[in-house]
């Protein structure tokens, strides 16, 4: 399958697991890695699917690198309809208010431009035990393996 | 050609500095030297010990030099075992990213009291730093003068109950020292209105959560700004949220003028609004911010950096030693990728630079692998409610005596 694996990263953690995901998966997929700083919107249709990885900074703001992003969503009224992603969380459970807000407004506001969410939206706990990459990869993989994310790879 | 760069101080600013020049050329030679045996600086030693997610930017450190092939050159002081005229005589460039140690002082008569505690100073021994003092006597009604995200973190980390503690890494030491400390009050004194004082809203929520402190707050003025509005509303939260047996009371728009040593402790005079007011404090904790500790002579390095005066050095700087004790971990690996772009555009390598062979000589150095050794003996050691047992004697993390195969 043609997949875009896609970050907004504040501290650089959530481009590393992206990295770590991308790794996983570019054996058995056409993958592309980038920085959704560097994304343009429209580009999301160019892949059969988006997997994001999100962090979320202060107040459960997005982080650094997908503001530009989501402003230019905002602005450009971009239409994603036909556009699937999977996203990914990145949050730290000290601040339970806001945990994981960072993706949780990303899913949202993509879904609000026609995107179709593809599996459930996990975030991963910084103060928890768990390695985000033991979560992260197993879920993209589950994704992937799910008839759900392949119903749009018919061109495969 | 392999081009050699020396990075001094394996603090954030420092690995994000690595990271982003392998990312550019995986093929450099980057070797990263630190003073303490231990990577990663302010992450292991100034991130609060109850802040373990703030900390998880040490996995990402640690692939520099597990994967990048980044070296870690531990136990080494520029200006001890070698200068830094070695270092700019054996390596293509060298980019300072030493930090600030050293508390800034208040400038008020009776500033070096005793009783008088700078936050570096405080929280290198709370957090077990190997040169840290031992942890001083701070009695049962302190005064915090700083309104910034330090003084916050002393203020969370005093007024924790131990049940609040679990999941850090506060030592056995620092943990049995706050038990000790029965707080009746603990004040905080900044020098700015509520609106404009330094603290992020976020560590002020987070406060609410204790069930020890009972908030209240003096003078907080008005704000105009957004920023300045969250730190109002947070502060209302807060004082709306919290009843518990420790009085914490926020001084604003109160200007520390000078401290006297009276029977009961300590007397702090305030210029306010509402005229000069005394405080009692049993300890005065500065959190003022920091400045050069004076091991490294900073005024001198910062005119010799290449960017000042010298373009014959090779030499950069960045992150609190460039820039003073402003920006968390993000501003670090914002500026650190913007160097590293310069420092890639003007490198020039010259094979007749000896590079890592300037340590060979250099007793107890340790490496990464040595780390990596020590970080799994402190996390295979920890506590039940601790996620680890740091090692603070120098000698200690130098030669592990539990320590397999060390």
């Amino acid at each position: 399958m043609n997949i875009a694996i896609l970050f907004g990263t504040e501290t650089g953690n959530a481009e590393m697991l992206a990295e770590d995901i991308s790794s996983a998966l570019e054996d058995e997929h056409q993958t592309r890695f980038a920085n959704l700083q560097d994304t343009g919107p429209s580009e999301l249709r160019d892949a059969e699917l988006n997997i994001i990885v999100c962090s979320s900074y202060g107040d459960g703001e997005l982080p650094a690198s997908a503001k530009p992003f989501a402003d230019r969503l905002r602005e450009e009224q971009t239409d994603l309809d036909g556009v699937r992603f999977a996203m990914f969380g990145l949050g730290d459970g000290e601040y339970a208010t806001t945990f994981g807000h960072g993706s949780m407004k990303l899913a949202e506001m993509l879904i609000g431009r026609g995107a179709e969410i593809v599996g459930e939206r996990l975030v991963h706990d910084a103060s928890g035990d768990d390695l985000p990459e033991d979560i992260a990869i197993p879920w993209a993989e589950a994704i992937l393996a799910s008839g759900n994310a392949a119903a749009a790879s018919t061109a495969e | 050609m392999t081009a050699k760069v020396a990075i001094i101080g394996a603090g954030p600013s420092g690995c994000y500095t690595a990271q982003a020049l392998l990312k550019m050329d995986p093929d450099l030679e980057v070797d990263v030297i630190d003073a303490q045996p231990t990577p990663f600086g302010l992450v292991r030693y100034g991130v609060a010990a109850d802040h373990q997610g703030t900390k998880g930017v040490a996995r990402q450190f640690a692939r520099i030099f597990i994967r990048q092939k980044a070296r870690f050159f531990g136990n080494i002081r520029i200006g001890e075992q070698v200068t830094l005229g070695e270092l700019q005589d054996a390596y293509d460039a060298v980019v300072i990213a030493a930090g600030l140690s050293g508390d800034r002082r208040l400038g008020i008569p009776g500033d070096d009291l005793p009783g008088i505690i700078g936050s570096g100073s405080l929280t290198r021994a709370l957090y077990e730093h190997p040169d840290a003092a031992a942890l001083p006597e701070l009695g049962q009604d302190p005064v915090i003068i700083g309104t910034g995200n330090v003084a916050i973190d002393v203020l969370r980390l005093l007024a924790k109950t131990p049940e609040e503690l679990r999941g850090s890494d506060l030592g056995d030491g620092p943990t049995a020292w706050l038990a000790a400390h029965k707080f009746r009050k603990i004040t905080v004194v900044g020098r700015s209105s509520a609106g404009a004082a330094r603290f992020s809203p976020v560590l002020l929520k987070e406060l609410a959560d204790l069930s020890a402190i009972d908030v209240s707050v003096m003078h907080p003025g008005s704000a105009n700004d957004e920023e300045g509005k969250r730190r109002l509303e947070a502060l209302a939260e807060l004082v709306a949220a919290t009843s518990g047996p420790v009085q914490v009371d926020f001084h604003f728009d109160s200007c520390p003028i000078a401290i006297e040593d009276v029977s009961t402790g300590l007397k702090l005079d305030v210029e306010t609004p509402e005229g000069r007011q005394s405080l009692l404090a049993s300890s005065i904790i500065t959190a003022i911010g920091f400045t050069s500790d004076g091991s490294l002579d900073r005024d001198t390095m910062l005119d010799s950096a290449q960017d000042r005066m010298r373009p014959e050095n090779r030499t950069y700087t960045i992150g609190w030693f460039r820039n003073g004790p402003v920006g968390a971990i993000p501003k670090c690996r914002e500026d650190a990728q913007a160097l590293a772009q310069r420092v890639m555009s003007e490198l020039q390598p010259d094979p007749d630079r000896i590079g890592r062979n300037l340590f060979e000589t250099v007793p107890d150095i340790v490496g990464f692998d040595h780390w990596q050794r020590v970080d799994a003996l402190e996390l295979s050691t920890a506590p039940d409610d601790r996620c680890r047992r740091k090692i603070f004697h120098k000698a200690e993390l130098l030669r592990p005596s539990n320590l397999q195969d060390a």
